[in-house]
Parts: structure tokens; sequence; C-alpha cells
């Protein structure tokens, strides 16, 4: 018996061994997608590239939409404050409560380098697809691909070029664990030549914006990068690098000396646009933001926009605390210093005399592009006039999140001024950000060519056709009432005030303010203010500028963001910004 | 069910015969259930002679009248009886009445408590082994029974030495998600990546000598021998928990075995007649340290003043306030305290247990069942045909069954299985405890005037209507294990050789059914006389079914043993070769194999001097080929004093060893860095950027590591490892009454994942966690234990206390500017931050000092060194602050019992530990949650305020995110520290042996009444939470339980 169950030992020993033998892959072999899989040789279709292509859209492509804590980076500037309550993270920024480690919520160093290495592997590797696709024009897609993911490093580029000053260029490169990426900064010159030459050498294999049908809507197009070397340049152009430098001599903060042909580039860059004759304004300000680019849509004036899609999520987030069935956090609370800062329907600055201003009714009779972007006490908003004063519905008191101005963002909302759903509600509008659009253009150029030139009728013509779009009467004399005759400086002065009114909330205002060289003034200038509104018992309206918020900018060290504290310890080769 | 045995054994004697000097002496013994009890040593106390008791328990043996027998058994508390002169010297062994008739006649002799002697063989990594031979260090603990509670875990904290169990959550949490995902390009892909398996323990933290679970180097959980994380098992159900801790107990566990051992002995099978035992309890639960919120005055009043600090408008009038105090409009001004709405004390823990055990010589059998139920503290509404509480059922079946095959061949064969059924409301527990912590008093009433939940904009969601209106959740469990363990002697060719084989094979599944909805709510707004409106907020949502599959898992192992034991003379020699392998395969994941291959040998001289050495060739296979495989070793002398001959005589002395262990073990933790993370791969990403005019959202794809948190492969990935010396000395005197165990130890980790120093964000991904870091532990444990009877009274303390400390030896620091920022030298998970000095009292004080970048700080803020005197606060005045000092954990159980009442209470505590609150919404007032209006906590009413300046414990209020006081530039701040010790009366325990002869007349063998509780009592220097577990976690309960045990 014993020799039997010596046997059954035996056995069981055998089989448990024998049941190690291999029934699984060693490696996951359908788990995860290899580089050779992900760019596959193979696959003339591309497809696993084209989807890593758009994650790099995804991830290089800010929605600008209550992007920074849920507030418009505009709500950083002079135009707007955040209604939230506590201290939001937009409001850090407006009163500087940052530091290179408790960075600003708007730090996009890591993330834009990461994006920069995801672009750089895409254009590196895309030649290995064999993709046979071809443009409307024959040429080949796979370098449009290439040269989008291009355009979007620049992009990335550029992004860091405004927040830093000179950063490290990388290159081709990609680098793995074991090499050294502790690089040094090039220089603030160096960054504005390397994008601007990106942007001239990728705009001819890009499409062009009449190229891009339905399926292709949201690609970047040659336009786009037209824009963004025109957008580069205006930058270099500008007081704080062009002869501003806040850290004098310093490469990496600008350049070291002033030089007006950089205006003349810029001008150059802008009017390549405009001759062009791919783009033109909307015949109506309101669906420039609401409407699709052509030729997929009809608007003509998107240059380079992140695709949004139809939501309501603006008008939910930005819309007027009252409305609370269709929705209205009223996160946005635009400020007393932007609603000053439009002129009156017949074109004049409310205090010019003869603008017709009526401090009693203070919303009367404005460049209309007031109305559509700002709400005020009475504007009509899903059937009812909107009510910001003392206790009205979008004012009530207490703790729900509120205005702290009086006024409520309008801009980007579909047209739900009268619906005729009950309860009134929103349905869903297409919200794609613009990062670029020909008006911009228009006043880059004539900002530029102001500079270089003077106030030329190139320049008049600029602000003639904007404020004709935006339903301003031309006048008697056709002048829209622009001073004519202006010295070169007042000229400045109207045109970045036609820049804060037509621009607003499109993230401008506040790198204006920069690249300028202005934000100190602004920044440090009396608080910001709003409109308290009291009704009286006889329905009477009255109007108090009150005081909402002291914004703080330590000059000069605030022009730039401070490169994160990390980074410059740990990369002996990193150099901080100045004073941080 | 070891220590319940123990308690009672009855001495059934039948005494006799006066011949002579020396009469024979016999009678039966039976143990706790009246069975007869075999192997029961029998002695006269002060002399030589011995005699055994045989399988029907009889025993015969000569002793005089007057003398004191003594019996002894491994499993019961020793009892002595006085042979008593003058009666029949017939042997009546059969004759129970007679027996019980003498029983009664037994005198109260002397006892000693067992359960506390260390047994001879101690429960090692698979198997067993000689206490004395042992050179480890370990620490055993057999006092489960009394603990009310779902898992063995509740039984442990304070009970082992170097074993840290601290609980963070009141109740279990189930899976509430698949852990997996769904990658568009290659279908699912694990989430939880780690190769350990799932592991059911959610409610504690286990450190063996300061190491966690965050690491991946919490204990291996072994079961009867098997590594498998089973802790949701009844402590009933438990015979003993052991820790191994040194490097050589747990060598055999090679890539693994620097995390220690949890040993699990669940009950084993015991020859003789069918034993019956049904244990029937139910205990009361009440949940600690719940916060005190503040009625809605105060709590208008504090948020007022706060607004006004910020220089915002007050969000109430005084007309508010009053209707608050007042409440006088219960609808517009509501005061609802939201625990004492939502929460319900003494929810019932309900357990059963039926034990039936026995067998003959050839096979011996243990089966137990066992139901528990536990109730959730949230109320019910009688309206719902369904529960909507938190609660989870559980059904466990485990069988044992040992068979002698023949003299050389036994089988062993356990089934194992559980079953569990959770139960929570339809949102979750966790959204509604976040909700419980946020919501102040006034934030909306609980039902409006026509019945319908209250609500606003701001709360779309009632709370009281998430507990009860929202549906429910359940979620199942299924875990079915069979082991079958063959071992075989070859004496009879050659001396003491074995050979053992063990396969193992576990299954597991859960699933999650979600049947929730959402009912909106309405605020009540009355415009005029008569016209009273009610807006509708927040969504309705039907009824929406759900099923998840969130995990399916299998687990094999496979051990192979051969062993060779033997003495030759004063010698004593052994050696083992093993070889095993645990396989995981978990969903669809690539298995993850972990193999050993180790031998071992050792020999003793005598008993007395002692040396061992082990090796393990251990190998990970989720590690990239070519770095899969190791080697790990320990060694260990030890020297039993008490043995030497200058010491032989001394009676008193029963064991003075000195021990010594040293080895290199490794901790195979890539698991919990990711899958796979040595090889470069491409994730995919759902929803990403739609190109097309209908913005389609199809997929993306990116480097490794989901979106924004993308890493670079890491090729060299290695297993963390440590260099391990524990010196140890056991004491035993005063016939084993005084014991005395002491641990040092020293042990140096090397090699530890962390990110490199130099880790820049231009390389455009994380950099991974290398193999970089060393760290040092350092530590001692003290265990005393003493036992002893008076008269019928045994009783016994046993105590241990743990001290902890630790050390970056080095971390590839980046550039610290200052000598104090550094990490390198101070302990491991050292707290940095800004030191307080107390707050500003005046505005000047405030304006002259140096602050935090774009803050202005007042009076009643915090005032922080500037350690660096460059007149900002900033990162560079972060220094080390609060503990530097060993932490100590200990324990203090005391026990008694008397004539069949046995009591025993167990303290339980921690000193030189710290908390640290400003996380706590409790001690941060109106911080972010809710708009910044978030619940305010008596703790705010000691804030700083000009009339109390000189008492406030907190900062001036401000509403919303505060980033100067409460997270000063998102660094820590000495401020918000406090003390953590504490101590509580962590389990009391009380019971009742009815006796024999009482429960014989209703034919039973065995009646227990008893009652215990969990959490009486708590000390803590810190009352403002509990020391263990707050909000929002569920709360830790106090359990007070009774039950019943009937033996038949």
């Amino acid at each position: 018996m014993n020799r039997i169950y010596q046997l059954i030992v035996f056995m069981f020993v055998v089989g448990v061994v024998s049941s190690c033998s291999k029934n699984y892959e060693s490696v996951p072999l359908g788990q995860q997608v290899t580089p050779d899989l992900a760019f596959d040789p193979r696959d003339s279709l591309g497809k696993n590239a084209m989807v890593y292509l758009l994650n790099t859209y995804l991830q290089s492509l800010p929605n600008g939409h209550n992007r920074i804590g849920g507030n418009y980076l505009d709500a950083a500037s002079d135009d707007a404050v955040s209604s939230a309550s506590g201290l939001p993270a937009v409001q850090a920024m407006a009163t500087g409560a940052y530091t290179s480690t408790n960075t600003n919520a708007d730090d996009d160093w890591v993330s834009n380098y990461a994006n920069i290495r995801s672009a750089t592997v895409f254009i590196v590797n895309i030649n290995q697809v064999p993709m046979l696709e071809k443009l409307p024009n024959g040429q080949s897609a796979r370098s449009a691909y290439r040269s989008e993911a291009r355009f979007l490093r620049a992009w990335l580029y550029f992004g860091l070029l405004k927040r830093y000053g000179g950063v490290p260029l990388l290159g081709d490169t990609i680098r793995q664990l074991t090499d050294n990426a502790q690089l040094p900064r090039n220089t603030f010159e160096e960054c504005v030549n390397y994008i601007v030459s990106e942007c001239d050498n990728i705009k001819d294999s890009l499409r062009t914006a009449a190229m891009v049908n339905v399926s292709t809507y949201g690609r970047i197009t040659r336009g786009a990068a037209m824009a963004l070397k025109a957008e580069v340049l205006l930058f270099a152009a500008s007081p704080l690098y062009n002869g501003g430098n806040i850290d004098n001599g310093n490469p990496l903060t600008g350049y070291t000396s002033y030089d007006i042909n950089r205006w003349k580039r810029a001008a150059d860059a802008a009017k390549e646009i405009i001759d062009g004759g791919e783009y033109k304004l909307m015949p109506v300000f309101r669906d420039v933001f609401t409407t699709q680019a052509a030729p997929v849509g009809t608007n003509t004036e998107t240059i380079f926009w992140v695709q949004v899609g139809a939501n309501m999520d603006v008008e939910k987030n930005n819309a007027p605390a009252g409305y609370t069935s269709a929705g209205g956090k009223g996160i946005t609370s635009p400020t007393q210093n932007l609603v000053d800062a439009y002129p009156t329907d017949s074109g004049y600055a409310i205090t010019d005399p003869v603008s017709g201003y009526d401090p009693e009714h203070p919303y009367d009779h404005r460049d209309p592009r007031f109305d559509q972007t700002v709400f005020h006490n009475a504007s009509l908003w899903l059937n009812r006039a909107v009510q910001t004063y003392d206790g009205g519905l979008d004012k009530p008191g207490g703790t729900v999140q509120q205005t702290k101005t009086g006024y409520y963002m309008r801009k980007f909302m579909g047209a739900f001024e009268s619906v005729p759903s009950n309860p009134p509600s929103y349905s869903n509008t297409v919200h794609d950000f613009i990062h670029f659009r020909y008006a911009g253009v228009l006043l880059a150029y004539a900002e530029a060519a102001n500079e270089f030139s003077g106030p030329t009728a190139d320049v008049y013509n600029v602000l003639y056709a904007l404020r004709q779009r935006a339903g301003i009467f031309p006048g008697p004399d056709n002048n829209y009432g622009l001073k004519q005759g202006m010295t070169q400086t007042e000229m400045r002065d109207v045109i970045r005030n036609e820049r804060r009114i037509e621009l607003a909330f499109e993230e401008h205002r506040y790198w204006d303010l920069r690249r300028w060289k202005i934000a100190a003034d602004v920044y440090n200038a009396a608080p910001l203010r709003g409109m308290d509104i009291q009704l009286s018992s006889s329905g009477q309206l009255f109007y108090n500028p009150i005081s909402v918020l002291a914004t703080k900018f330590r000059d000069p060290q605030m022009y730039f963001y401070p490169i994160p504290y990390n980074e410059v310890v740990r990369n002996p080769r990193m150099k901080q910004n100045p004073l941080w | 069910m070891y220590y319940k045995m123990i308690i009672g054994w009855c001495l059934l004697l039948a005494v006799i015969s006066g011949f002579g000097q020396a009469p024979a002496v016999t009678g039966t013994v039976l143990d706790d259930y009246g069975h007869p009890l075999a192997g029961v040593s029998v002695s006269i106390k002060g002399g030589k002679a011995i005699s055994f008791t045989n399988a029907d328990g009889g025993f015969h043996i000569d002793a005089a009248a007057g003398s004191v027998l003594v019996f002894e058994h491994p499993r019961f508390d020793v009892r002595e009886w006085k042979v008593q002169a003058g009666l029949k010297p017939t042997l009546a062994l059969a004759a129970r009445p007679l027996q019980e008739k003498q029983m009664k006649d037994v005198p109260t002799g002397d006892t000693i408590l067992l359960s506390l002697m260390k047994p001879e063989r101690l429960d090692v990594l698979y198997g067993q082994e000689d206490a004395n031979r042992f050179l480890g260090s370990m620490a055993t603990t057999r006092l489960l029974g009394t603990t009310p509670a779902p898992s063995y875990l509740y039984a442990l904290p304070g009970r082992l030495a170097g074993l840290s169990v601290q609980q963070y959550s009141g109740f279990r949490t189930p899976l509430s998600a698949s852990l997996t995902d769904h990658d568009i390009f290659v279908g699912d892909i694990p989430i939880n990546a780690n190769g350990a398996g799932l592991n059911d323990n959610t409610e504690f933290n286990i450190q063996l000598r300061g190491h966690g679970g965050s690491f991946g180097q919490s204990p291996i959980a072994v079961i009867d021998g098997v590594q498998r994380e089973f802790y949701e098992l009844d402590p009933e159900n438990i015979e003993s928990v052991s820790i191994l801790k040194d490097a050589l107990s747990n060598i055999l566990l090679g890539q693994n075995s620097s995390r220690g051992a949890l040993v699990v002995t669940t009950q084993r099978p015991q020859s003789g007649p069918p034993r019956v035992a049904f244990t029937a309890e139910t205990g009361v639960q009440r949940p600690l340290g719940l916060p005190t919120p503040l009625p809605a005055y105060q709590y208008a009043y504090l948020l007022n003043e706060a607004l006004l600090n910020d220089g915002k408008s007050p969000a109430y009038t005084a007309a508010d306030f009053n209707a608050y105090r007042n409440h006088t409009d219960p609808i517009g001004h509501p005061d609802v305290n939201w625990y004492n709405t939502i929460l319900k004390n003494d929810r019932l823990l309900t357990r059963y247990n039926l034990n039936v055990a026995g067998g003959s010589g050839v096979a011996r059998y243990l089966v137990a069942l066992n139901y528990m139920n536990q109730q959730g503290m949230f109320v019910t509404s009688p309206t719902n045909s369904y529960n909507t509480n938190a609660d989870v059922k559980r059904y466990t079946l485990n069988s044992k069954i040992d068979i002698d095959v023949n003299k050389y061949f036994t089988l062993g064969l356990q089934l194992f299985g559980r079953l569990q059924d959770g139960n929570q409301p339809g949102v979750g527990i966790s959204t509604i405890l976040n909700g419980l912590l946020t919501t102040p008093n006034n934030a909306y009433p609980i039902y409006n005037a026509n019945g319908s939940f209250g609500g606003n904009t701001n709360y779309t969601q009632n709370l009281l209507s998430q507990v009860t209106g929202s549906g429910y959740q359940t979620d199942h469990t299924r875990d079915v294990m069979v082991n079958l363990d063959l071992s075989y002697r070859f004496d009879r060719w050659v001396k003491g050789l074995w050979l053992k084989a063990k396969g193992n094979v576990s299954v597991s599944e859960s699933g999650l059914i979600t049947r929730s909805m959402q009912a909106p709510v309405f605020q009540q707004v009355i415009r005029g006389a008569g016209d009273t409106a009610y807006n509708q907020y927040g969504q309705v949502v039907n009824l929406v079914p759900a099923f998840i599959g969130t995990s399916w898992g299998r687990y094999r192992f496979v051990q192979l043993s051969t062993g060779w034991d033997h003495n030759y003379g004063d010698h004593h020699v052994s050696g083992m070769l093993l070889f095993d392998q645990k396989k995981i395969l978990l969903n669809y994941d690539i298995p993850s194999a972990l193999t050993n291959y180790a031998a071992k040998g050792s020999y003793d001289y005598q008993q007395k001097y002692f040396i061992e050495g082990a090796g393990t060739y251990s190998g990970y296979d989720r590690y990239a080929p070519g770095h899969q495989y190791g080697w790990f070793y320990a060694g260990g002398v030890g020297w039993n004093i008490a043995k030497e001959g200058f010491l032989s005589g001394e009676a008193w002395l029963n064991k003075l060893k000195l021990r010594a262990t040293y080895g290199r073990t490794g901790n195979a933790n890539v698991d919990n860095y990711g899958y796979f993370i040595w090889r470069q791969h491409y994730q995919g990403i759902a929803g990403t950027y739609g190109i097309g005019n209908n913005y389609p959202n199809g997929g993306g794809l990116a480097e490794q590591g989901t979106n924004g948190n993308q890493f670079l492969a890491n090729v060299n990935a290695t297993w963390e490892k440590a260099d391990k010396l524990d010196l140890g000395l056991d004491v035993s005197v005063l016939d084993n009454r005084l014991q005395l165990t002491a641990d040092y130890y020293h042990e140096r980790y090397f090699d530890v994942m962390q990110q490199r120093g130099s880790a820049v964000a231009l390389m455009g991904l994380q950099y991974p966690a290398e193999n970089i870091g060393i760290n040092l532990f350092e530590g001692g444990e003290l265990n005393l234990t003493y036992q002893d009877r008076v008269g019928d009274l045994n009783y016994f303390f046993t105590g241990n206390a743990s001290l902890q400390q630790s050390r970056v030896v080095f971390m590839d620091e980046q550039y610290q500017k200052y000598e104090w920022n550094k990490h390198t030298g101070h302990p491991v998970g050292q707290r940095f931050g800004l030191i307080a000095d107390g707050l500003f009292q005046t505005a000047a004080d405030a304006a002259a000092a140096p602050t935090i970048t774009g803050f202005t700080p007042q009076a009643g803020d915090v005032k922080y060194k500037d350690l660096n005197h460059d007149g900002v606060i900033d990162q560079f005045d972060a220094a080390p602050i609060g503990r530097q000092r060993p932490v100590i954990w200990y324990g203090l159980t005391v026990g008694a019992d008397f004539k069949g009442i046995e009591a025993s209470v167990l303290v339980q505590g921690a000193m030189q530990r710290e908390e640290y609150v400003n996380n706590s919404y409790v001690d941060a007032g109106f911080i972010g949650q809710n708009n910044g209006y978030s619940q305010a906590y008596q703790q705010a009413l000691a804030r700083w305020i000009p009339e109390a300046a000189a008492t406030a414990t907190y900062p001036r209020l401000t509403s919303g995110y505060n980033g100067y006081n409460f997270s000063p530039g998102f660094m820590s701040t000495s401020f918000f520290l406090r003390n953590g010790d504490y101590w509580r009366i962590k389990n009391v325990s009380l019971a009742y042996n009815l006796p024999y002869n009482w429960v014989k007349k209703i034919k039973l063998r065995g009646v227990k009444i008893f009652a215990n509780a969990q959490n009486l009592w708590t000390h803590a220097a810190y009352k403002g939470v509990d020391p263990e577990v707050s909000l929002p976690s569920y709360p830790i309960q106090k359990v007070i339980n009774t039950g019943i045990t009937v033996k038949l």
C-alpha cells in the first residue's frame, strides 16, 4: 500500500510542477500599445498616429472659457473680477499672490513642456507611417499633419515665451530616462526667431481655410500659422521686450535694445493676412462667437480656435445668478472700468461732452458691443430684465454666488434674450474658443503700423471697419466718432481702447497690459470699480460707484512669471527670471 | 475559540483507594464540552511520577491522600486537585453522577491560565517550529474572540508589539468601480495594477516597524500557510495571529521578505467526539468622534464675522440672526442638526457562529459556519420597501479535514467559502459623509411646508433625501478557497526525512449593483400672503439600475518542500529545500508570478547554542526579463543561557535566551508604480479633441501614464532591498509566570523607489520612481507578561510597547538653500512647514511682520517665523515641524477568570504622536467647501477676535479658501499641529460560564453568557477629532456586545 501512496505523492508533485507551464504571454501583448504600434510603419491610414495627434491637440490648446479655476483669464486683468467667494485662483493672480513655489493658476511650464514632447514625438515618428492621404490640392496630408504638430509646438513655445521670456528650445530630440534634460534657456530673440521660422516653414504644407471640410473642421490651417507669426512679432515689437527690457542687458527677458523695424515686421506679417483676403469681418459682432468657421459654417472671421463644441457651459457658468432654473452661476463680474471703456453709439468716449452719455441712464446709447459683452441692469435675458440692483433677482444678497460689480459677462453666449420655451431655457450653442480672429489681426496691424509709420489712413480704415461692423453710427463725416489727425500717441490710446472692448474676455487684455508695459500703472491704480444700484420705492434707480478689488502688481517682477522653483534648483543651468 | 476552550475544562475525578501509602487514584478528565480528554498529563505536585489520560480521558496514578495532582494539557488551564482519602477504592470512571458530585467537592486548587504561555510549537511561515529553536522576532496573540467586530484586524491594535494597526475608517468600503478602465485601442486595461491582487482591508493601516501600505510594504497576510489577503474574517474563527518581524523568519518570502508576514491561523481540527458550539451575539454600535456643529444663529454670526473680515458684505441681517436663534421661521431660517437627522445610534452588529469539530485518530475535522450582519449608522425610511442603510452581511464556511492515511502519510483538505453582501445608499456613503461634514445647519430645511425636500441653488441635493431617497447600491463578493496539504515522512528509510506539498486555489469575484435615483429639492418662496411658490432645483433621476463586475481574481499557490530533521545525541540538525510559486490572475491582466527557491539549515547543541541560515532565490515576473531574479538570505544565532551549567540549578529561571538575526530582504513593489513600467508604451485616452464639424469625441493616444501624469519607462526597475538586524532577548522566570521578550532592530532600506532629485519638467514626461533612496529604521519592542493565580482566581497582565524611529540617509535631494530646508537626515515622512509663532495681536504687529507674497496679514492672523530673515515668508522658511522623536505604541491587557467568570481589559494607545488638523474641515472653519460657506464647528468659537485676543486658539475667521492661515503658500504650518497622544479602552470583556451541573440538567455541555465592548472610552490629548478616524471617513464605532455560547 505504501508504495501506492508514495506514487500518489509523486504524481501530485509532478502535477503541480507541470501546471506551472506557460499559458500566458510574459508581457502584455494586447494591453499596451508599443511604439511600433503607435506609429505603425505598415499602416497607410496612420490610425494610431492620427489619434496621437488628436490628443496632442487636446492637451496643447487651452479652452479659454472659464479656464482659470472656473474664471476667465480676463478676470485677472482690470476688465473683470471673479464672483466666487474666498480667494479664487484668478484673484490670486490679480493681487500678485503667487511665487515660484506657489505658482499662479496660469503657470503652464510643466504642461507645455509635456505637450512639446508630445508634439515632437509625432513630428519625429510620423515619417515612418506610410500615410497615403492627400489634401484637396494634391499635397501629402502627412506633411500637413506633421506641420500641424509643428504649429502646436510653436504655439506652446509662444505660450511659454509670453509667460517666462526666453525658454529652452528642445528641437527635435526626444529624451529618455538616461538622457540629460538639464538644459539652459535660449534667449528671447532666439525663441521669437524659432517660432517665426517654424510658422514660415509649415504654412505652405497646411490646409488653407478653404480646404477644410466637415470632417477636417478644427484642423490647424495656413492662416493660423500666419496669425501666430503675426502675434509673436507683435509681442516681440512691444515695449516690454523692445526697448523696455525690465532687466537691462538680459537677453532672456527681451531684446537688449530698441529696434523700430520690429514693428514693421509685425505690421507686415499682419498685412500679409489682410492682403491674402482669406478672412473678413462677420456682419454681426455677437455671431462671431457662436458660429462655426467658414467654409463649414459662415464665420469668415475665425482663424484659429479651440474646438469646444455645442454646449450650455458658458451660459450656465456666467449668466446672471437669478436664472436658477435655466442655470446661471454668474461667476464673472465685469468691472465698471471695462464698462466705461465703451464709447457711446456715436463712437465718442463717454467722457466726451458730445458723446451724449447720460449718467442717470448710463447704459443707454452705448456702443452695441457693450450690450453684447456685458449684462447690466435692465438687459433682457431669458424673457425678463436682468436685475442687478440691490435685492434684485440677480443680486439677492446672502450666500448665493452673485455679481460683485453689478454686471455679468454676456459675451460668447447664444441669443437667449427672448426664448419661446417655458420655463425659459438654453439650448446648445457652439462655444469654440477663438484664439486668433480677423479683427485681432486688423488691430495688430493697426497697432504695429501706427508705431512704425504713425496714424496713416490704413490705420484709420481698420478702426472704421471695426466700428462699422460693431454698429456705431458713422456720423455725418463718416468718422465713427474718431478724431481726425490724431497724433501717434492719441492713436495708440484709441487702438488700445478699441482692442480692449473688441477683444474683451478673449484672453488678450491680460497680456496686452504686460506687453505694453502698463500693467504696473493699471494694477496699482485705484481699486477696480463696480456699480451699486439702489431701487427706490418709487422705482427710481440710483447709481453709486463702489470699489470691488484692489489689484496689485509688483513692478517689474511680475512682468514675467517665475520659472517654477523646482526647475531652477534641479537644473543648475536654468536661470530664474529677475527678482523671483 | 481557543481562548474559550481554555477557560473551562472540567475535572471529573473518582478517587479512591486507601491501601498502603500510595494508593491508586483513578478518574476521568473531560474537556469543556464534557467529552473525555486524552493526553492530559497528570503528575503529583512536587513529585516525579507522571501519567497521561487515555482516549477515554481516564488516568491512573499512585498518589497518597493529601497530595496534590496537577493536570496539564497544552490547550487548557492547569488544574490541581487534592487527593481525598476515605473514598471507596473503586474506579468509578463511568459513574457520572458520582463524578459530578466529586466535582463539587473539588477543592479550590491553584490553576494557571495557560493562554499566555508560549506554546511549544510556534506558527511560523509554512508550518510550525519548536519555540526553543526559534531565533527570529515574533509576536502572537490568541486574544481575539472577545472583539465584537467584522474583521479580525479590530482585535490587533495594542496586542502585537511592533505592529501598528490604525483604523482609518469605521466601516468597510466596497469596490465601487471596476478595477479596469476601457482603453479605446486595446480594450480594458487595469486601473489597479497591483500584482498582489485584491485586498479586502479597507479600514486599517497596518504598519510593521514603521512600514505602511503606501509603498507596498505592509505585512503579507498568510492564512493557514497561504498568502492570501483575507482580513474580513470573524475574530471568533481565528485561533491566533502572529507577526513575523525579522529577516530570518521572513526570508522564505523572497522578494516580499522585507514586508514581514502576518500569520493567521484559523481554528484547527481536534480529535475526539463531536464538539458543537453555537454562539449568538449582538452588539449595538455608536459612532465616536463626531464633531459638534454650531447652531444656525452662531453659524450666521460667525459667517458674517468672516465675511466682514474679508471686507465683504455680511450675508445675514439681524432679523435673520433672530429668526435662526428663536426658530420662528423653520422653513425660511432652518436650524437643522444634520448629525441627528441622518444618523442613528445603536445600530446592530449581529453574529452567529456554529462550530463542529471532532474526529478519530485517523481523521479529524472542523466545520465552522459564521454569519455576520453589521448595520450602518444611517436612518432609513419606512416608506421604502428596500434597505437604504449601509450594511454588510457575510456568510463564511471553513471546513478542514486532516486524514492520517497511514503512519507516515497525512493529508489535509481545507475548503473555505465566503459570501459578502453589502448595501449602501444610492449616492454612496462617502458622498453623504462629505455632505454631512460641510452642510451648515441653516443650509436648507429638511422638509418644506408641503412635505417636499428642502434645498436651494447652492444645495441642489438634500442630505436626508440622499440617505433615504437615492436608491441603493449593493455589492457582492464571493470567495472560494481550496487547500490541499500532503505530508510524507520517510522515517522508515531515513530518520527525520519528510516531504510536503501544498496546492491552493482560490477565486474571488465581486460585483456592484446600483439602483440609484435622485430626488429634486425645492425652495419654498413666499411672495405674498397666500402665494407660496416652490422652486425646483436639482435633477430628477428615476431609478437607474446598473451592474459593474468590479473584479475577478484567481490565486494559485503551490509549494513543495522537503526536509530532514534529526537529533544525534546533543546535536540537532535540520535542513529544508523549498519551492513555491504564487500566481495571481486579476481580471484579464497577465498573471503575476512570484517564484521562490529556498534552502534553510539549522543546527543546535543541547538546545543551548543555535545557528541557522537560509537563502532564497526569488523571481518576480513583473520586472524586465533578465532583471527578475535575485538572492535574499538571512542567518541567525541564539544562546539559551538558562541551559548553561552555571545556571541550570536555578529553578526560578526557565529561559534566558539571546538571539540575533541578520539578512538581506526584498520588496518587489513595482506594481505600486504601474503595470509593466519598464516597458515603453502608449496609452489610450478616452474622450479627446473632436476634429470635425459635429465635434466627434473619439479617442486619443499618449505616452504611458494617464494624461497629465505620464512618465518615462523605467527600464532599470528592481526590487527594494533591506539589510535587517534584529537582536532579541527572551526571559522566562518563576515557572514561566513572568515572561519578557525584548527586541532591538536596525533596518537599512536601500534601492527605495523615489523620483530623482534632478527630475526636471523639460523632459516632458515625469521621471518614474527609481531605485534611489536609503532609509534607516530603528526601534525596539518590549513585551512583558505576568500570570499567576490566587486560589481560583487566575489572572494575567500582558503589556507591550514599540518604539520606532527612522531617518532618511539618502534621497538624491534637490538643492536646498538652507540647512533647515533639507529633508535628508530627518525621519522618513517628516513634515516640513512654516513655524507659527502665535497670532498677531495688533494691526501694527501684523503690518510690521514679514508676510507671504500677495497677502497682507491682519491682527488675528498667524504669525510665521522668517527663518532666513529676508522679510518674506516662503519656502525657504519651511523647516521640520512636529515630531522628530520616536513614536511609541503600546497596549496593556489585564485579564482574570474566577469560578467560571472571565474578564479582560485592553488599553491601547500611542505617545509622541502628532496630528495635523488644518485639512480637517472641522478645524479650518469656512474653508473652500460649499463656496466657502461650509459648516462651522465648535472649534470656530475659539477664533481670534479683539475682545478675546489672549485666549484665541484659532486665527480670525475668513470665508473660503485661505492661502495665508490655513495652508500658507500650500505649505504646512506648525499652528495646526496637535498632540496626537491618546489611549483608549479598546476592549473590555466579561463572561460567565454556567456551572457544568446546571448546564447538564438542560442536556447541554456548556453555556457561556458574555458581554464585551470595543472602543469603550478614549482619552485624547487633542479632543477636536477622534485620534484615529475623523470625518469624512466613516466614524469609528463604540460597540457594546452581548451574547451566549451553547455547547452541545
